[in-house]
């Protein structure tokens, strides 16, 4: 008898993959067998129900496969395996703890599985999988979980946005901080939310409102998430953006490389895939910048926020948190009221007790002070602090780095509220240019040129300077009052509107030496522009329609016309000259009047490039000193910057010197030359060596020959071959490089 | 001469450059050490070579461990004869206790050896049915695990051990939770009568043959067999009931005594998970036969008539199966209940 042949599919190993595989390619004619696959599944799940501890390795394997099985095809009889989600849910819930962890990574990546295959919707598999995150003792579990949440929000955001799955998981991490304040478990919503933030999958204000509840917690840990994510998220978020545009392909390295390379499906498949890359780098880089607003402009009553974690973290004196930690939440808080211009009075005298030199890292206290500043602090809380400073740090006893940190931290409070000072401390402190330090001198003289150009009068004569006491007689320079505000415009709007006018009575002379012509032609024109395209631009005279006349813009005429009048020379020049202008004049009414189009903005910037306009906007320092302060608002003021004049004229150690010099260089492990180094690039590069180099390695006995036949050679022969020689490079060489 | 040039090279090679060549791997260092290996630890099971002068009860734990845990289809073959002996030795004996035993080899009914299924069959023969009993519900699972597998072979020595167990617990097997329907779901689903599927896939127009399966020719033997098996399991479940002899202290012991059987509120299922349908218990005839009426009749009885239309074996079968049925539900109709 012939022996009976053993179908493969009674090989129990091998059998479950390739009735998974018959059943994707056919699913109509495999119903049976999955069928009797699901009861086996059922039942097994049932034997390991009844006793999940103690199962044996060879149940948990036989179900391990079949919950496989299942989930790769459950898309395909969506009325048979209805329960099969709901199994794994509860498996999940129930026995997470003592599930074997293969199994366990089974069951979870067969629920993102049919997830994928949308059996499951995102939300109730993130509802399943967070509360097993936040409760699991496993750290295994944990990550694996949390890549799978976090994965699946990203896949679930990546065409669209998912609004609804997103406020639901906002909501469910906002309730985690806010349930139970004193626990640990909030930790995974600041990690989740910063992540997603990172990722710029969540934007919008509801994550903040989570992290400041985590800012609010009593949970030293998840406090320092949320301060962490406020002081540092945002520039995670850029940097990210960065990264993943940072690796470029070069285009026609690919397709040189696939001329040269065996042509096979893979390259090509390769190749596509980086030339379909490339183009979608560019169409990214060519689409608008989307508008992301930092999370601390985003904050829902910032006062009150400020206000709260300024009263529970550093006013309370039971809080036990560390120093390096309080200093965060300081940062934190000093950012906010600078940022939004806040009014916490106490914290300014909760600073006293801090500012002294001997106070552990003081420079950050400082700059957190300086950040904390703003025009609308009251100068009477100030005082004291600068006061403070001065006494404590900034005396001939002290050492010169910390009468530089001093005068510094002074000139950076001085930078945002300039009433602080005292004439006779500013004197004192100005004095100290004629220290032998050169980081004191700088910090003073910054100081001095500080005040030279915001208050003046503080200083004695002799240390105004030209300009500043010029200023002071001709009446330019005018001490700013507490709470007063520039007032706001546009820059050149006068030479714009100047401009139009001169456009518009041009137009009516012509037409009126012309004798007649549609008079309602004047305001279709009257912008210098097809007002076709830029209707919304023309003046208001426009709603009469045909009505227009030249009694008509003689109404308009003496509002717009007014700073014309003035003089001949552009409105700002006429101010210089001190002329009695009431300010009312000043201020152009044009924008506020008329609409603006991208036209009038185009010849506004010209316009204002021919005026020079730049160079009346004050001088430079005034220039660099706002651009500092803007500097401030958008990163804060750190302890490196209060520490910065200090190190002036200090000689660098030669470790510093060697690292500054290295700096930007390629690494060197060994000392190598430089050649080296190119050629282990190229190899590195897949690069193989050049004709020269491998004529150069060539074995001598194999160039010996030639060599001998050379020398051999008739005068004719070698007269051909060098004619030959030269015909050819004329050409370009073998490979025709000039044709 | 000779010597002295060679050792010259040898002493010359040590300061040569290595020479490159394009397309080769590069020459190791002298002083290269192969990390890439990763240490693994090495199980091995105990397996005691001393034979002599083992503790028996030591030496049927081992052998028991053996049986379920051993890669090696013969010592597990091995080791559940060596449990079958001391399990039918005079006197008997099982330091464990059946459900022990029960536990450890309940896994291997679906095992891919077959020697070591016939080996288990035959285990479980020689175990006391009064022990046995109160384990149905769990040797059941396992049961329909192994129908309803992938191997046709497993399959039919499943059915074998199914039908051992309607033997000693057949009461137990159709009363226990999830006995009643979820077997006979996997009874319809081996002979190829589940209406699930065919309702589940909404494939009309077409005459689906009684199985597909796969790779195996489906002899008209094991078809045979199902439904014998299944006819025994019909019957067991319609097996009128009869009332328990009198007993004077009965009811009072169940009044005041404790309950002597594992589980005795188990219908009450006060500490389990919510049952469904198809796992709930069905525990007396009544209610079997009006699932079966509600659920499986019209599937069972399309199944047998087109079982007949086949002849020879299989229609000798299924005119047995249908003689049971009838004799099941038509007993149900006739005799009154007490």
């Amino acid at each position: 008898m012939v022996k009976r042949k053993v179908a493969a599919l009674e090989k129990v190993e091998a059998d479950l993959v390739s009735l998974q595989y018959k059943i994707r390619r056919d699913p109509q004619s495999y119903a049976q067998e999955f069928y009797d696959q699901w009861l086996s599944y059922d039942a097994q799940r049932q034997i390991f129900v009844s006793a999940p501890t103690t199962a044996s390795l060879d149940d948990v394997k036989k179900f391990h496969d079949l919950v496989d099985l299942v989930a790769h095809v459950a898309d395909l009889y969506p009325e048979l395996t209805a329960p099969y989600p709901d199994h794994l849910k509860e498996l999940l819930n129930r026995h997470h703890a003592v599930l074997n962890s293969e199994l366990r990574g089974k069951v979870v990546g067969s629920l993102v599985l049919i997830r994928r295959k949308e059996v499951i919707d995102s939300t109730s598999l993130l509802t399943t999988l967070f509360p097993i995150l936040i409760s699991t003792p496993s750290k295994t579990l944990r990550t694996l979980l949390y890549g799978k949440i976090i994965s699946d929000l990203r896949e679930s955001n990546s065409r669209t946005t998912n609004h609804r799955l997103n406020k639901t998981i906002q909501t469910v991490l906002y309730n985690l901080v806010t349930s139970d304040r004193t626990s640990t478990k909030g930790m995974w919503a600041t990690r989740i939310t910063r992540e997603l933030w990172r990722r710029q999958i969540w934007v919008d204000a509801k994550p903040c409102d989570v992290m400041k509840e985590a800012c609010l917690s009593d949970n030293e840990k998840v406090v320092v998430g949320g301060v962490r994510f406020f002081l540092g998220g945002d520039k995670e978020r850029e940097e990210a953006e960065d990264d993943s545009s940072d690796e470029e392909i070069d285009v026609r390295r690919v397709k040189h490389v696939g001329t040269i390379n065996k042509k096979t499906k893979k390259r090509r498949k390769a190749m596509d895939k980086a030339i379909s890359k490339v183009k979608k780098q560019e169409h990214k880089k060519k689409a608008p910048h989307p508008l992301n607003f930092s999370a601390l402009h985003l904050i829902h009553d910032p006062q009150g926020f400020a206000e709260k974690l300024f009263q529970k973290h550093l006013q309370n004196t039971k809080n036990k948190f560390t120093l390096e930690n309080k200093l965060l939440v300081l940062q934190l808080v000093t950012r906010l009221v600078g940022l939004h211009k806040l009014t916490i009075i106490s914290l300014y005298s909760w600073f006293v007790r801090y500012l002294t030199p001997k106070q552990e890292s003081v420079t950050s206290f400082l700059a957190s002070l300086a950040q904390a500043t703003h025009n609308l602090v009251p100068p009477d809380a100030l005082e004291p602090l600068v006061i403070k400073i001065a006494n404590e740090f900034v005396s001939e006893a002290s050492a010169t780095e910390v009468a530089a940190a001093g005068i510094n931290a002074i000139r950076e409070v001085a930078i945002r509220q300039p009433l602080c000072m005292s004439e006779t401390l500013l004197q004192d402190l100005v004095l100290y240019q004629r220290s032998k330090d050169k980081g004191v001198v700088m910090a003073a003289k910054g100081l001095q040129s500080l005040y030279r150009e915001v208050y003046p009068q503080l200083l004695q004569k002799k240390y105004r300077g030209k300009e500043a006491t010029m200023g002071l007689r001709s009446g330019e320079t005018k001490q700013r009052k507490f709470g007063e505000e520039d007032v706001g415009g546009i820059e050149g709007i006068e030479l714009l509107e100047q401009w139009k006018e001169e456009q518009k009575t041009a137009k009516l002379a012509a037409m009126f030496a012309e004798g007649e012509g549609g008079e309602a032609k004047i305001d279709v024109d009257d912008d210098g522009f097809d007002s076709d395209e830029w209707e919304v631009g023309s003046e208001e005279t426009d709603s009469s329609g045909g009505w227009i006349n030249v009694s008509d813009d003689e109404d308009d005429g003496p509002a717009t016309k007014r700073p014309r009048t003035d003089s001949d020379a552009p409105p700002l020049v006429g101010e210089d000259n001190g002329n009695a202008i009431s300010e009312a004049n000043r201020i152009s009414k044009l924008a506020t009047t008329s609409i603006l189009t991208p036209a009038d903005l185009l010849k506004l910037q010209e316009l204002r490039r021919e005026a020079n306009v730049e160079k009346l906007l004050g001088s430079k320092t005034a220039k660099r000193k706002k651009e500092l302060i803007q500097r401030h608002i958008d990163e804060g003021v750190t302890a490196d910057d209060i520490e910065m004049p200090a190190n002036i004229g200090k000689k660098s150690t030669k470790e510093e010197r060697l690292a500054m010099a290295k700096d930007g260089k390629p690494l060197r492990e060994e000392h190598k030359s430089t050649q080296a180094i190119r050629k282990s690039k190229k190899e590195a590069l897949g690069k193989s060596s050049t004709n020269k180099e491998k004529a150069r390695k060539k074995n001598f006995l194999m160039t010996i020959g030639k060599a001998r036949a050379k020398n051999k050679r008739s005068l004719t022969d070698t007269q051909k071959s060098l004619k030959a020689h030269v015909a050819k490079a004329k050409s370009g060489g073998r490979r025709k490089n000039g044709a | 001469m000779g010597s002295s040039n060679k050792k010259k090279k040898e002493k010359k090679k040590d300061f040569n450059k290595a020479k490159l060549k394009v397309g080769k791997a590069k020459a190791k260092a002298a002083n290269f050490t192969d990390t890439s290996f990763k240490s693994k630890s090495i199980v091995v099971n105990q397996e005691a070579i001393a034979v002599d002068n083992i503790d028996p009860t030591k030496q049927f734990k081992q052998n028991l461990s053996l049986a379920a845990t051993s890669k090696t289809d013969n010592i597990r073959r091995d080791a559940l004869s060596y449990l079958i002996n001391q399990l039918s030795a005079k006197p008997r004996h099982d330091p464990i206790g059946t459900a022990g035993i029960l536990t450890k080899l309940l896994p291997l009914v679906s095992d891919s050896s077959k020697a070591v299924r016939a080996r288990l069959l035959a285990l479980f023969r020689v175990l006391p049915p009064s022990e046995v009993r109160p384990h149905a519900e769990k040797i059941l699972m396992y049961t329909r695990g192994g129908m309803t597998h992938l191997s046709n072979d497993i399959r039919n020595d499943t059915l074998n051990v199914m039908e051992w167990l309607i033997e000693v617990a057949g009461d137990d097997v159709v009363s226990c939770p999830g006995g009643w329907l979820k077997t006979l779901n996997s009874f319809s689903s081996m002979l190829g009568w589940n209406p699930n599927v065919g309702s589940a896939m909404s494939s009309k127009g077409w005459t689906t043959g009684s199985k597909t399966l796969l790779g195996t020719k489906k002899g008209p033997e094991s078809q045979a067999r199902q439904m014998q098996v299944l006819a025994q399991f019909l019957k067991a479940g319609f097996q009128p009931e009869m009332s328990a002899p009198y007993e004077s202290r009965a009811y009072w012991d169940n009044i005041y005594r404790l309950p002597g059987m594992p589980n005795p509120f188990a219908y009450l299922n006060l500490f389990g998970t919510p049952r469904d349908e198809g796992s709930e218990m069905y525990p007396d005839r009544t209610s079997r036969k009006r699932v079966f009426d509600l659920k499986w009749k019209v599937a069972i009885y399309t199944g047998i008539d087109g079982a007949k239309k086949e002849g020879g074996l299989v229609g000798r079968a299924a005119a047995a199966l249908d003689k049971v049925l009838a004799e099941g539900l038509k007993e149900g109709n006739s005799v009154p209940e007490n």
